[in-house]
């Protein structure tokens, strides 16, 4: 391990490389990056989470950590590691200060492995349009966590707001145990008519405010094609917000399953004794795992995210992101920069380019001049 | 029609889970049971891959009671788990867990398992759905199948599935395994046998079909235009262990060859599935089993050897012969290599070298494509010296990969080309956890997914290919090697009186 004080983005890269000379028999093969940005109350807490799904799925990881935007000298802080604290891969922690707390990816794009997929996970609140983090917009998959949120609901809609293909939510990863103990239910009871079921009505029991309840309750409403909603359970949940989930299907039948709150749940379901299904409430490692396994978009959360909060048309959206120039320390447009909320204007440029994409008129346009014509099977002039 | 509107295809994070089922092990007190197969299950729950109403139903000899039964179970799964250990986990599979006491020819005691299975009905709500894993010596199947046919539990009816599961050895040669074949499925229908052959269930093995057809990179170099020879190696470094008994009746042919290495080369040499089915799979597989020829020159071409004392990893071996239960002058062998061919368009020509043996220097399973030489060098001959052939090695175990091995310059002033290899490691890339083999191989049976299984005419295509061997072999001795040397002489000479060497893997 190194730590390097007040340097550089290209000393970092050397280090790194040194460190991968020197370290022996590493891991070499690195499948993905995953950038992670946290707060710095919550650095432990993500380098845990990071270095077990590391385990899973090897990766570079890159922490950065944002501090004292307002601080009047920019500064980085970099801490290069192999096979160290952060698992058996590459890592680099890095804090950044003022300004460049700002411009984060001019130090992140130099360390990305070279055409591998970038996953960025925030695990702090994640900004209201993920399109004013470059590291959203450099990332193929942006992993968020409604659940962090002091509203959750309020967080949820904001996702829904944001969403570009591609997007995901831990509050979402935490429903898959309750989402496979329904969907075998089902299973089940079309095993012992040997026909189709179809789910006439339900509510999810829980606490109505929890972004994991709601996602739940809106997948059952977009996969059943009834209104399910959450209502105040008699228990308090746990933390997937869940206590028991109550499905009335055709055939006057009903299923529930309720969760007993020492990682399993009971299952009731008609002509046949209760069963116990496993259903452990999962570390945060464990969670980031399972959204770093597949890393297409993810349909089915965003049909669960439109029916939860109403806004329509997610999966319709392109997948594309382009950077959008925010500044927080002026985020009333005090500067020449200017922000742009749902006006329509573009941004203008910031005066240090976010990062090289569209921004590069030679790769955008090839090396031609304005008046030539656009296609390049045409003859030139 | 959508049977469960909460199951999705686009909705990769739910997993694949059987329907209701019992899961009926014959021979539980085993080795296999004991070391593969209750840790198998003990993985699959910890995995949430069991369907929520299961039953483990446990049939032995001993006089157990269910209590006896499952603690031998978690004592067995314990050890043996790939997961971490979670006391819920099994908690609620101890609730599942039965024995039924009684002896394969004891009519009463199958009764007595029909019943309980019955019971399971209404107790677990199996659905009737049951596989049944004979996980006993090949000479017990005649009785055991009798007695599931008496007494009704091998029916497949459209509301129920019953399968079963059969280890090798498929038999002893084409005429016992037709027989076998024959007995399963006079009391199973065809679709509801599933033979394991372990290495099917090995990530690597399945690699080998995404290597082979979702890339565009080796298929066009992979046949007899630009493939010099192929060399299939299954090597461990294990004697014969306490089985003696079983193995002087074997061998190393009967053992690996017929079933494992064959297996291997038909996955290596087999055509794009139309689509990757089970049926299309097995298709393709039987035709390349089809199409293997026997070498004319069998003295040459067709090598057995038997293990003498040595030195393996620093420890000395006794030989084969020396073995507990071994017959002093057993003429059984240990060690076999023989070249293949494969009559087809893609393959005409081109050598299949199979070896498999025991003792030898370390346990290691591996494919290796040889790669013609190219036809020009432009370099001086002095430049080229240390180059070799390039070669494509698929790792089945351990280090599960892939390798390529090609000619780069060293370093310096001068031209000089060497060998390099460059190396994917399948666990540095994905270190998830990959199911066991067992595991992957007990859920699909469940699931009804038959296409890591092979089917009984494949299993007696490999046998037309060993039983002219065994003639041939029949009668004579092995050459002889030490223990700790990679097998006889007269192996080596085999490869090398074609110009070629065996690969130390």
């Amino acid at each position: 391990m190194t730590t390097l004080w007040d340097t550089t983005g290209s000393a970092v890269v050397k280090e790194l490389a040194a460190q991968r000379r020197t370290g022996g028999a590493v891991l070499s093969g690195v499948a993905l990056t995953l950038v992670v940005v946290a707060d710095e109350d919550r650095v432990a807490e993500a380098e845990e989470a990071a270095t077990a799904a590391a385990e899973q799925h090897p990766c570079r990881i890159l922490l950065v950590v944002r501090r004292q935007i307002e601080a009047p000298v920019p500064r980085l802080d970099a801490e290069v590691l192999i096979g160290g604290r952060l698992g058996p891969g590459e890592a680099v922690v890095m804090r950044m200060y003022g300004r460049l707390a700002l411009h984060a990816e001019s130090v992140v794009l130099p360390l990305l492995a070279a055409d591998a997929p970038v996953v960025a996970w925030w695990h702090a609140p994640a900004p209201e349009r993920l399109q004013t983090d470059a590291l959203a917009v450099i990332a193929d998959r942006r992993i968020t966590d409604s659940s962090i949120a002091e509203d959750h609901l309020a967080a949820l809609r904001t996702r829904a707001n944001d969403y570009a293909p591609g997007d995901t939510d831990l509050a979402w990863t935490r429903t898959t145990a309750w989402r496979s103990a329904l969907a075998s239910t089902l299973d089940a009871v079309s095993g012992r008519r040997g026909d189709s079921v179809r789910v006439q009505g339900g509510r999810v029991e829980g606490d109505p405010g929890n972004a994991s309840a709601r996602l739940l309750a809106g997948w059952l409403t977009s996969r059943c094609g009834c209104e399910v909603e959450v209502v105040e359970g008699d228990r308090r949940p746990g933390p997937s917000g869940v206590g028991a989930v109550l499905l009335q299907l055709d055939q006057d039948e009903e299923v529930t399953v309720r969760a007993d709150r020492h990682g399993g749940a009971l299952l009731t379901q008609p002509y046949r004794p209760d069963t116990k299904v496993a259903l452990p409430d999962r570390p945060l490692g464990d969670l980031l795992g399972e959204e770093l396994r597949r890393l297409d978009p993810d349909e089915p959360y965003a049909e669960a995210l439109e029916a939860a909060t109403g806004v329509q048309g997610l999966a319709a959206r392109s997948a594309e992101r382009e950077h959008v120039w925010f500044d927080p320390a002026r985020p009333d447009d005090g500067d020449d920069r200017r922000r742009t909320e749902g006006d329509g204007a573009a941004a203008d440029a910031p005066t240090v380019p976010g990062d090289s994409v569209g921004t590069d008129d030679v790769a955008l346009n090839g090396e031609r001049n304005a008046d030539e014509p656009a296609d390049p099977s045409a003859p030139v002039a | 029609m959508i049977v469960n509107p909460l199951r999705d295809p686009r909705d990769r994070r739910l997993p694949r889970v059987p329907d209701p089922c019992a899961l009926v092990v014959f021979g539980i007190t085993g080795d296999l049971a004991r070391k593969k197969l209750l840790p198998a299950v003990y993985d699959l729950a910890n995995r949430g891959l069991l369907p929520t109403n299961f039953a483990l139903l446990g049939f032995a000899r001993r006089d157990w009671g269910d209590q006896d039964f499952a603690e031998l179970a978690r004592d067995a799964a314990r050890k043996a788990a790939r997961t971490p250990w979670r006391e819920e986990v099994w908690e609620r599979l101890a609730g599942s867990v039965h024995f039924v006491q009684g002896s394969f020819d004891d009519d009463n005691a199958f009764d007595e398992l029909a019943a309980a299975l019955a019971d399971l009905e209404s107790s677990h709500g199996i659905g009737g759905n049951a596989a049944f894993y004979l996980s006993i010596p090949p000479a017990m199947f005649p009785v055991v199948l009798k007695q599931m046919q008496r007494t009704g539990m091998a029916e497949s009816t459209p509301d129920r599935w019953r399968r079963v599961v059969v280890e090798k050895p498929f038999g002893t040669d084409l005429a016992s395994s037709r027989e076998l074949n024959e007995l399963v499925d006079s009391v199973f229908s065809a679709e509801d046998v599933f033979r394991i052959d372990h290495y099917l269930g090995k990530e690597t093995v399945q690699n080998l079909m995404a290597l082979r057809f979702a890339n565009s990179l080796f298929e066009p170099i992979w046949n007899g235009h630009h493939v010099d020879s192929v060399q299939i190696t299954m090597a461990e470094d294990v004697g014969i262990g306490g089985r003696a008994g079983f193995y002087e009746k074997t061998g190393a042919a009967r053992d690996v060859l017929q079933n494992h290495l064959l297996q291997l080369l038909a996955l290596t040499a087999m055509e794009e599935p139309v689509e990757f089915s089970a049926e299309e799979i097995r298709t393709e597989k039987l035709k390349v089993l089809r199409a293997i020829s026997l070498p004319e020159d069998l003295p040459t071409a067709a090598i057995r050897g038997q293990y003498e004392q040595g030195w393996l990893a620093g420890q000395r071996a006794q030989g084969y012969r020396q073995e507990e239960g071994v017959d002093p002058e057993s003429t059984t062998e240990t060690y076999a290599a023989v070249r293949l061919g494969v009559e087809t368009r893609r393959w005409a020509g081109v050598p299949f070298y199979l070896r498999t043996g025991k003792r030898l220097p370390r346990r290691v399973t591996e494919i290796a494509l040889v790669f013609k030489r190219a036809p020009h060098l432009p370099f001086a001959d002095t430049d080229t010296e240390e180059l070799g052939n390039n070669q494509l090695v698929v790792r089945v175990q351990p280090d599960e990969g892939v390798t390529l091995k090609f000619g780069s310059k060293v370093p310096g002033s001068v031209m000089e080309v060497r060998d390099v290899s460059m190396d994917f490691l399948y666990g540095e890339q994905f270190t998830e956890a990959s199911p066991e083999a067992y595991e992957r191989l007990l859920l699909d049976v469940l699931l009804g997914d038959a296409t890591l299984f092979p089917r009984n005419a494949e299993v007696e295509a490999s046998w037309a290919v060993i039983d002219p061997l065994e003639q041939f072999w029949a009668g004579s001795s092995p050459h002889p090697y030490r223990a700790g040397e990679w097998g006889p002489r007269a192996a080596d000479e085999m490869l090398a009186a074609e110009g070629r060497r065996w690969r130390r893997p």
